[in-house]
């Protein structure tokens, strides 16, 4: 298993290093502070409180330290998440700034939610991905970027894998990368599959959570040009997948082969893609 | 007598040599006010182009400059990375107090840098780079004025001193 810990704490309020480092070292998923309560540590699905409250302070303290003091660099916050150095995700709440209509960043932060990214080598050896395309479906915090991670890895050691890493997620620096993958990150999701297709030539293409619309055309795109897929989205079930509208186009193009639907106690099931 | 030719040539060469640094330390403001100006549209380009997050942006910059800003950019690059501050200007102000600095309105320029960086977006922070700009150059009008004067001044008074003082003791 590899995490980037000390890219974690480096991001916390000092007065919370050591503590976390001790408590959640092996076992932590999340970090949760919230403003005015004490900060809760998700360990294996049991939860841990700290003993100090969260105080405005510590919360800015954590977005400046993720963001590196830069701002500009971070512009991500007005989707309500910033990627911190060595792929951790915190999710930002609080009082937003809209203008016209959409949503420009935070007037104030009332709490965030650390995900402790970690990467586990070999978990999907159990599937088949050999020349077909793979959609990984779960809830939140079940394990779909882990998976996509380790199974674009493993394809990689014998076909050339274009990741489009939008949110620098899937490999921050310090994790292992496959051997034939290359990596776009930073890049929205649609721009980045067309700019792999057109530029990198590969055979697959990973990309993790689609959200939109946009990603759903650009993956029906590269599927049409005879590149395999691999993919994430969020949904408990195939048949929940069917069902949500933004997915529809997916669906009745019937890019994926297969389905791997993640349970909560991170195990999974394969299963055929209906025709 | 030999003894009394070489005091008196001890003070006069102490008190030029005080009128000389004085001279010199006026010289090295004008030389980091400039470097400061360049290292600011440096800056400015680098976030425009690269949108380089601080810490990277603050070591390259400091290898575009010498002297008291290379030191007080790579201090605080050092600094942003150890990630022990709240915020940049925590951490401008540690710097500051380990660096000597050559006056007073340097210091308070840095400082004022330190306050400007790291709070906005793009054009916000280029913004706060335009204004340290603006203080920068104000501070900089007089002195290049009055430039020629000065160094003459300084020199000449210490010379001056120096021979003063050596009259009045013989």
């Amino acid at each position: 298993m590899t995490c980037r810990w000390q890219e974690l704490l480096s991001i916390l309020p000092p007065w919370m290093r050591e503590r976390v480092n001790y408590i959640g070292r092996e076992t932590l998923q999340e970090l949760r502070l919230r403003i005015g309560a004490p900060p809760e540590l998700v360990l294996s699905g049991q939860s841990r409180w700290l003993d100090r409250l969260i105080t405005i302070e510590d919360i800015q303290f954590c977005i400046n330290a993720a963001s590196r003091y830069s701002p500009w660099a971070a512009d991500s916050q007005s989707l309500g998440y910033l990627t911190a150095s060595g792929g951790h995700r915190i999710g930002l709440c609080g009082q937003m700034i809209s203008k016209d209509g959409k949503v420009t960043g935070f007037r104030s932060l009332s709490s965030i939610c650390i995900r402790i990214a970690r990467d586990f080598p070999g978990i999907s050896s159990g599937i088949c991905g050999e020349g077909r395309s793979v959609l990984i479906l779960g809830a939140p915090g079940w394990g779909k970027t882990t998976l996509l991670r380790d199974l674009a890895r493993i394809l990689s050691q014998k076909h050339s894998v274009s990741v489009v890493d939008s949110r620098e997620e899937l490999f921050p620096t310090g994790f292992q990368r496959g051997k034939r993958m290359d990596v776009l990150s930073a890049c929205p999701k649609d721009t980045g599959i067309e700019m792999a297709l057109r530029v990198m030539g590969p055979e697959i293409i990973a990309v993790d959570e689609i959200t939109a619309g946009e990603d759903c055309a650009a993956l029906r795109q590269a599927a049409g040009c005879g590149v395999k897929l691999l993919a994430t989205a969020h949904a408990g079930s195939v048949e929940e997948f069917r069902r949500r509208p933004i997915y529809r186009p997916l669906w009745e193009a019937g890019i994926f082969d297969t389905c791997i639907v993640l349970l909560k106690d991170k195990s999974f099931r394969e299963e055929r893609m209906p025709v | 007598m030999s003894i009394k030719c070489l005091g008196v040539i001890l003070v006069i060469g102490s008190c030029a040599g005080f009128g000389f640094s004085a001279a010199m330390a006026y010289e090295k403001q004008e030389k980091t006010l400039y470097q400061l100006l360049r290292v600011l549209d440096y800056m400015s380009c680098e976030l425009q182009y690269k949108l380089l997050p601080l810490p990277e942006l603050c070591r390259q910059a400091s290898r575009e400059c010498e002297g008291v800003v290379h030191r007080v950019l790579s201090a605080l690059a050092s600094e942003l990375e150890r990630q022990m501050e709240p915020d940049v200007q925590s951490c401008m102000q540690i710097v500051i107090e380990k660096i000597r600095m050559p006056s007073r309105r340097i210091r308070r320029l840095f400082l004022l840098f330190g306050r400007s960086l790291g709070k906005f977006d793009l054009a916000g922070q280029l913004r706060g780079l335009e204004e340290v700009r603006t203080a920068c150059e104000r501070e900089l009008r007089p002195l290049t004025l009055q430039k020629q004067n000065a160094i003459r001044s300084y020199r000449t008074l210490g010379i001056c001193a120096g021979i003063a003082l050596a009259i009045l003791l013989i």
